[in-house]
């Protein structure tokens, strides 16, 4: 496995089962991201698209794979903490519905990994909700704050840990045209300064305009 | 953790508040059950010990709680005063008491029969406060004597019984009172007032310290004309010994000439007896107000296992992030013990204000919350909290994060 690899996913397979209905969503794809590439998924819904991202993400084991190395690390064999520990190190999630804790303030939003990975609590924290522009909005609670302000903070989440990988999943799909520019402007940003490793899964045909290669999916497929 | 557990309570003050409520109430039912149960066999205790005798002589079968009527013919008073050793008669004094029931004070008394010529045996150091103790009745008991000794009738009519029919109070019974049937207004009892005991007009003559062995004394005499026929039967006896006799062979002498219908005890394990007595019943109580408690600890996991299906995108994205299935157990753990802490802390505040309620409403009551019971609610409550919220956060740590991220 090269060192720039940060995924390597090959025979990729899944189906969903409702009842005695087998419906396969992903049929044997492969999948490798280097370090620092900006990858694009597009796709249609039901394609495949969330469910490939989730299983990339550590969150739901494949129904089978050849394989799936994540930093090199075999996932297919990680037990259930293995891959907790390795997504908090590892990976940042952005989602569509933002997903911050309505409990608790956007700034302890924005430092939950920091808290779960028992890291200290630094500067870097202010830092990054200055870089999203939000640094007033701080203390106020999610439902406080506008979708677009959410989101803003929901990626300053995933990006606190600096992640070798950050996974975005329709980050702009409730945005209106102005927010959904400014968090592509971030995503960009971090990618071109931070050489941040981005899989993106998206509708929108304008987000690929910053990405270093767009992947179309069909029926569980890479198409082209 | 801590802080996110608080985060996760606040949210939901309504719910945090009923929950914290239910404990509190449940903690508060066992703390003041037992308390009560404890409060007053401490007190009948500590008022039994009170009297100067070492030894008590009671029915061999018989609950001490609930001992009456007189099993005890004057023939066993003989035999323990016979009773010597070396040094000449072991007992210093035998102290007959006579059992009946009174409702005094809002509640049945137990009405202590006594000598009079022994009521300072029963006082001690304590005072008179008020009144006299059973001054007419030495002439009464004199009288009736007197009569049977030149082979007279037995005293019967209210006019014989009048000059016997006194009651000596406690000031705590005095100050318990009672309802004026006539103003509808709570009255302290005084002297001189009158009571009903058994159908007769008794008249209050005085009112001693509290810490006596019987709220409500009345001459010996009197009780066993009106029960038992003039009978000079008892219901127990106290026994103080001779200074310098040997307690435990004195014990083991009176227990063995009185036979098994007898039970000679230390008075200093009248409060073991007490206890003992007491078992069936206070079982009774911890097993209703543990059902309460269990009912509250339903209330919380519940709530919990409501609060893990509400959250359940937020359990998805705490999973996402990375924490570990041990974690969102201690969270769900820390959260019920959050609620059940302070459950604990207000139902023993709950419990000290039901105590100060008690002791203005029925001031008769005892209510003894020192000791063990505030570790042992605030133990209960602990693991309370904890077993409610193992089953949700189980739950939690189970779930799928991709599954709990799609949820609605």
């Amino acid at each position: 496995m090269s060192e720039q690899l940060v995924v390597e996913a090959r025979g990729i397979y899944h189906e969903y089962r409702h009842g005695s209905v087998v419906e396969p969503v992903l049929r044997d794809l492969d999948l490798t991201v280097r370090r620092g590439e900006f990858v694009v998924i597009m796709g249609p819904s039901g394609c495949g698209k969330t469910t490939l991202l989730n299983i990339l993400g550590l969150m739901m084991p494949p129904t089978r794979a050849t394989s799936l190395r994540l930093l090199g690390a075999d996932s297919l064999t990680l037990p259930d903490d293995e891959r907790a520990r390795l997504r908090r190190h590892a990976l940042g999630f952005v989602f569509q519905r933002f997903n911050l804790l309505p409990t608790i303030s956007a700034r302890r939003n924005v430092e939950l990994p920091l808290r779960i990975a028992g890291q200290p609590i630094d500067g870097s924290v202010d830092r990054l909700i200055e870089r999203v522009g939000l640094l007033g909005f701080a203390h106020k609670k999610p439902g406080q704050l506008s979708m677009g302000q959410q989101q803003r903070f929901a990626l300053a989440r995933a990006l606190v840990t600096r992640p070798a990988l950050l996974l975005a999943d329709e980050p702009t799909g409730n945005l209106d045209s102005a927010n959904a520019q400014a968090v592509l402007e971030l995503l960009s940003d971090v990618h071109r300064e931070w050489g941040q490793t981005i899989i993106l899964i998206t509708h929108n045909e304008r987000l690929t305009v910053r990405a270093d290669r767009v992947l179309h999916m069909s029926d569980g497929r890479f198409v082209d | 953790m801590l802080a996110l557990a608080w985060a996760n309570l606040t949210h939901h003050p309504l719910r945090t508040a009923l929950s914290v409520l239910a404990v509190g109430l449940g903690i508060a039912l066992l703390l003041v059950s037992k308390g009560l149960a404890n409060g007053s066999i401490a007190e009948v205790n500590q008022r039994i010990q009170s009297v100067d005798a070492e030894i008590v002589v009671l029915p061999a079968q018989e609950n001490v709680i609930f001992t009456n009527g007189a099993p005890f013919p004057q023939s066993f008073a003989n035999l323990i005063t016979r009773q010597a050793d070396d040094q000449g008669a072991m007992a210093a004094a035998v102290i007959p008491v006579f059992f009946a029931q009174v409702n005094m004070g809002g509640q049945q008394q137990r009405l202590f029969g006594i000598d009079p010529a022994q009521m300072g045996l029963f006082l001690g150091s304590r005072r008179v406060l008020a009144g006299r103790p059973f001054d007419r009745a030495y002439e009464f008991a004199h009288a009736v004597t007197e009569r049977r000794r030149t082979g007279g009738a037995q005293a019967s009519s209210d006019q014989e019984l009048a000059d016997g029919l006194e009651l000596v109070i406690d000031d705590r019974l005095r100050r318990a009172g009672y309802v004026d049937t006539q103003t509808g207004q709570h009255r302290p009892y005084q002297i001189g007032d009158e009571v009903r005991v058994m159908g007769r007009a008794f008249r209050i003559v005085g009112v001693v310290e509290a810490g006596v062995a019987g709220r409500v004394f009345a001459p010996i005499q009197t009780l066993r004309e009106m029960l038992n026929g003039g009978e000079p039967w008892s219901s127990m006896f106290f026994v103080k010994l001779r200074p310098g006799v040997d307690v435990s062979q004195a014990l083991d002498r009176f227990q063995s000439v009185l036979g098994s219908q007898a039970r000679v005890e230390l008075k200093s394990e009248y409060g073991r007896l007490l206890h003992e007595s007491f078992a069936q019943l206070n079982l009774y109580m911890t097993a209703t107000s543990s059902l309460a408690l269990v009912v509250c600890f339903l209330f919380i996991l519940l709530t919990m296992y409501t609060m893990v299906v509400e959250r359940t995108r937020e359990i998805g994205v705490l999973k996402a992030l990375g924490m570990l299935r041990r974690d969102l157990v201690l969270l769900s753990v820390i959260e019920a013990s959050l609620v059940c802490a302070t459950g604990v802390a207000i139902g023993i505040g709950f419990s000290w204000a039901a105590k100060g309620v008690l002791a203005m409403v029925r001031p008769l009551l005892t209510v003894e919350l020192a000791g063990g019971l505030v570790p042992m609610a605030v133990g209960v409550g602990l693991v309370g909290g904890l077993v409610s919220a193992l089953y949700p956060g189980y739950r939690a740590a189970r779930l799928n994060p991709a599954i709990a991220l799609s949820n609605e």
